[in-house]
């Protein structure tokens, strides 16, 4: 036998022992493990897991300093609300809070607080954990709960066990129990108390009330968190002193993906029980023809919109807001805003960008809101898609187009004579919808007779732009509240960025004195239905005036496994989100349960088992050796 | 010898010196204000908020007090603490994904490198032939192509199972979630999470590698003392790994370090598919929230790789070459 033929005989030996040797060993693996639950030993076959994930990375696990929409899911199940937003349809009904007293005058309030409820830790409920937690958010300026504790007057006392009490700079009804507007998860006193003197369960070195990660919790809700990987998986189990209703699940765990198609992948592999916001309506389609797979287009408090700078240059220097900026003059007048509200059309945005799901857009309160709180356009007050209207308006109000270029003029007695209507408009490069919305709204504009320089930017980027005054155009959205008071705070003129280096919310730099009495008034009103009168009329006068064109009310994507859990709780009832993502308890925690025996069960480690990746092993380490002690061999006999 | 290698170590130095000082700077100068970055778009969005969120993350503070607490902070490896990750220690969070970085980019380029080497010096050895021409063809056609688009199709076929691939493997992330495996079955799980990302890296790269020893064992195949050695007798495959490797390596091992040193950046768009956690996507993170800490952090750590692996190089050539030991 030549020597080549011996090498290949041994590697093929090698070879074929590795085979067989992994076989064996992965029949051994296999007698080991236990069928349905994978890998990871113990009593698995008990534990029921609800797995969900998302694209969407976390702020912060700590309500003091969270912000963004998925955070909230993790304090949905684990923090109780005074006041709770309905499932059905985001009325409010008690929590925490059993009883509201109002005074007279509208400026004292007196909540009763259950006595029924005990921490994950064994320490019971009280109203001091309330007061400490409204002072606590007060006083540090917690990111978001601080905005509705602003009327606040002083701090909030416990009087006893189960009473809080609390006064209003100006009589007001925000605080009344009538409508869910404080926003404010109760936190465990004993255990923030210590944060704040620099004791962290965990032991961290930056350990003050916003930076703390708040892993491990201490909660009153039927689950905590145990373990959270930022970046990767946040992971929550059973409170042991929860006494209201048993769950039906033992844990919830969160993956978080980085992109939208590992998370469809995983949901079709069921590696995963629910997909949180797909973004991507193509992504949604291919889901929807898949076996044991659900899909919804929830429709959520979220709108894209349409600004116009009507005046970071020209408007009323009040309070702190000088003149900034150079945005086009033709924005400040109403009815070039209204022609050019008219030649955008929703529902063709609807269809193209978003493929049919979400609604076309009007007013600023978007249809999931406060019961009562919104106004709807209908009949004359309705302003429809209408390019011929458009350029009539533009026509009579003198903006004509003098040098036949097809490009609108500013009229002679206007602040700017003859500049043609030439805007910049800015779409965002890290939102997908702003860019393909852009072409058409681009086409609409030219029909009217406005030409447009479209640039796409970071949205950071564009917060600064936007700030400093130096845009016409420009396409954002809000996350607004149930709520409507935070959403009609975007237009007040003291919410203008002040100077062109300062941030705010009013991004339009809209500002008009009566719009802003109504806002002070629809705060302190008491009778709730006369308050929504005042806000049905701000909305009319923002729908008038335009600063922003609602372009859509986005949907939520969602999609889960149609095999594994039922129970799912869509608020509100009609077409809303399945996860319940107001609440404080949200009820879906409790409803979710397996749709059969053993369907619950933990996600299987999925990949080559240990045995064959053994017996790789082995082969590459003999392939090596043996290519190592050949080449050695044969070295001797070098020249 | 001496005098080589101790210049060379200054000058490592010295470079280090100034990207600590740039790095600061170079992220001031960068417009915009992180406390606005993080509250946009949220009901928190309001003067008092921003202004408590100014003061939390240190930025109140005039620049020239910001850069004397950098410098201290930095010679003593306090890193502070990032602004999006909600406060955690910047040194904490960069651990926490270091491992997993060196992990795949590691493994991936050295198997890249390997297999790009040998592909170029068979390529190049046997210059026209059907394999040359068809190692030259891949080669290319790997190295242009978009890395994600081509690690989409493989999760696509290797984790959700298109036709005839298998769905085999996991769609994303380093180990099952909160999953409690120790041990082998710990092991097992990273390598299977690893196999697709790990793939696609070392495909995507190898056309470097193996392009550049291509060329360069073309140009030393015309020199002289290859033809001196055939016509001593040399056998075929010994004037190959014995002559023309050695001297075609020298331009390669350069690539080679310096990908080695790059190991730490990881690599995004990898990441950003396979949800894998690394420091190339937590860089990308970073810049969008203009979260100084981090950012100065990541970059003396990438800094710091580059110039090291360039210095080992260094000292590696004096051996490797000794034209340059004589100089």
């Amino acid at each position: 036998m030549g020597r080549g033929t011996k090498s290949r005989l041994f590697v093929a030996f090698v070879l074929v022992g590795a085979i067989a040797g992994g076989v064996f060993i992965q029949a051994a693996f296999a007698q080991e493990t236990t069928g349905a639950t994978g890998a990871t030993g113990q009593d698995d076959d008990e534990k029921v897991v609800f797995t969900w994930g998302s694209a969407g990375e976390t702020s912060s696990l700590n309500p003091m300093s969270g912000y963004l929409a998925l955070d909230f899911y993790f304090w949905t199940s684990q923090y109780h609300l005074l006041i709770n937003w309905a499932q059905k349809d985001f009325s409010a009904e008690p929590s925490l809070a059993t009883d509201v007293e109002v005074s007279d005058d509208s400026m004292t309030f007196t909540y009763t607080i259950r006595d029924d409820l005990t921490w994950s830790d064994g320490v019971p409920l009280t109203a001091e954990d309330v007061a400490y937690t409204l002072n606590l958010y007060k006083n540090n300026s917690a990111y978001l709960p601080s905005v509705y504790l602003s009327q606040i007057d002083g701090d909030v006392v416990a009087t006893d066990p189960t009473h809080v009490t609390f006064n209003t700079a100006n009589p007001t009804s925000l605080y009344s129990g009538k409508v869910p507007y404080l926003y404010d998860y109760i936190l465990p006193k004993h255990i923030f108390e210590e944060v704040e003197k620099g004791n962290c369960p965990d032991d961290s070195e930056h350990c003050t009330p916003k930076g703390f990660d708040n892993v491990p919790s201490v909660g009153s809700g039927p689950f905590y968190i145990e373990e959270a990987q930022p970046g990767e998986f946040v992971r929550m189990v059973r409170n042991p002193y929860w006494e209201g209703p048993e769950p039906h699940i033992d844990e919830i765990v969160y993956r978080q993906f980085r992109n939208n198609d590992a998370l469809v992948e995983a949901l079709k592999a069921g590696e995963i029980d629910f997909a949180y916001d797909l973004t991507s309506p193509n992504l949604f389609n291919s889901l929807k023809d898949e076996p044991n797979i659900g899909t919804v287009a929830a429709q959520v408090p979220l709108f894209d919109y349409f600004n116009m700078n009507t005046g970071s240059a020209y408007g009323p220097e009040t309070g702190d807001f000088k003149r900034h900026g150079d945005g086009h003059p033709a924005l400040t007048d109403p009815v070039v805003r209204k022609a050019i509200r008219m030649a955008i059309d929703s529902q063709t945005l609807v269809d193209k960008v978003w493929l049919g799901y979400g609604t076309p857009g009007t007013t600023v309160i978007p249809p999931v809101s406060a019961a009562g709180a919104r106004w709807a356009p209908t009949g004359d007050d309705l302003i429809a898609w209408d390019i011929d209207g458009a350029n009539q308006l533009l026509d009579d109000a003198g903006y004509l187009d003098t040098d036949g270029d097809g490009v609108r003029e500013m009229p002679a007695d206007s602040i700017d004579p003859g500049r043609p209507l030439e805007f910049r408009y800015f779409v965002r490069s890290n939102d997908q919808t702003t860019i393909d919305a852009a072409p058409f709204i681009q086409k609409w504009l030219r029909d009217i007779g406005i030409q447009t320089d479209v640039e796409a930017v970071t949205s950071t980027r564009l917060g600064d732009i936007e700030n400093a005054g130096e845009f016409d155009l420009a396409h954002w959205g809000w996350f607004p509240d149930i709520d409507p008071d935070t959403a009609l705070s975007w237009f007040t003129c003291d919410s203008r960025p002040p100077d062109g280096q300062t941030y705010d919310n009013d991004d339009s730099y809209y500002c008009n004195p009566e719009y802003d009495q109504m806002y002070a008034e629809q705060q302190a009103e008491l009778d709730i239905d006369k308050r929504w009168d005042i806000v049905h009329q701000m909305q009319q006068i923002l729908y008038e005036d335009s600063p922003y064109v609602i372009l859509w009310y986005s949907p939520l994507l969602e999609a889960w496994r149609t095999d594994t859990f039922t129970g799912y709780k869509q608020q509100p009832e009609e077409n809303g989100d399945p996860l319940e993502n107001y609440g404080g308890i949200s009820e879906v925690w409790l409803s979710l349960r397996p749709v059969s025996e053993g369907s619950g069960a933990a996600a299987q480690t999925r990949g080559i088992p240990a045995g064959v990746w053994i017996a790789l092993g082995v082969a590459v380490v003999a392939v090596v050796a043996f290519v190592i002690l050949r080449r050695r061999r044969v070295g001797e006999e070098d020249v | 010898m001496r005098g080589y290698l101790i210049g060379k170590i200054a000058q490592a130095f010295l470079t280090l010196l100034f990207v600590l000082v740039f790095n600061f700077f170079l992220f001031r100068v960068m417009p915009g204000d992180p406390a606005a970055i993080l509250l946009r778009g949220s009901a928190a969005f309001n003067p008092e908020s921003l202004a408590a969120v100014r003061e939390d993350l240190g930025l109140d503070q005039p620049l020239p007090e910001q850069f004397v607490t950098y410098l201290g902070d930095a010679l003593t490896f306090n890193w502070g603490d990032s602004f999006f990750q909600s406060g955690q220690p910047v040194s904490e969070v960069i651990s926490g994904t270091i491992w997993p970085t060196i992990l795949l980019v590691g493994t991936a380029t050295l198997a890249s490198a390997a297999i790009g080497l040998l592909i170029g010096i068979y390529g190049g050895w046997k210059r026209g032939s059907r394999f040359d021409i068809g190692s030259l063809s891949f080669t290319l056609f790997v190295w242009a192509m978009p890395e994600f688009w081509f690690g989409i199709l493989v999760l696509m076929a290797f984790s959700g199972g298109v036709g005839p691939f298998p769905a085999i493997f996991p769609s994303g992330g380093y180990e099952t979630a909160a999953s409690d495996l120790t041990g082998l079955s710990h092991v097992v799980d990273v390598l299977n999470h690893m196999v697709l990302p790990f793939f696609v890296l070392t495909v995507a790269y190898l056309g470097e590698y193996a392009l550049i020893m291509r060329n360069s064992l073309l140009d030393v195949v015309g020199d002289d003392f290859i033809q001196t050695a055939r016509a001593k007798g040399v056998r075929e495959k010994q004037i190959l790994w014995r002559h023309a490797v050695p001297n075609a390596l020298l331009p390669t091992m350069t690539v080679v370090f310096l990908s080695i040193g790059f190991i730490f950046s990881g690599a995004i768009t990898i990441e950003y598919v396979f949800s894998w956690p690394g420091l190339g996507w937590l860089t990308v993170q970073a810049i969008e929230h203009k979260d100084y800490p981090l950012l100065q952090a990541l970059f003396l750590v990438f800094s710091v790789a580059v110039i090291v692996a360039n210095l080992i190089a260094d000292i590696l050539y004096t051996y490797l070459d000794p034209r340059v030991r004589a100089a």
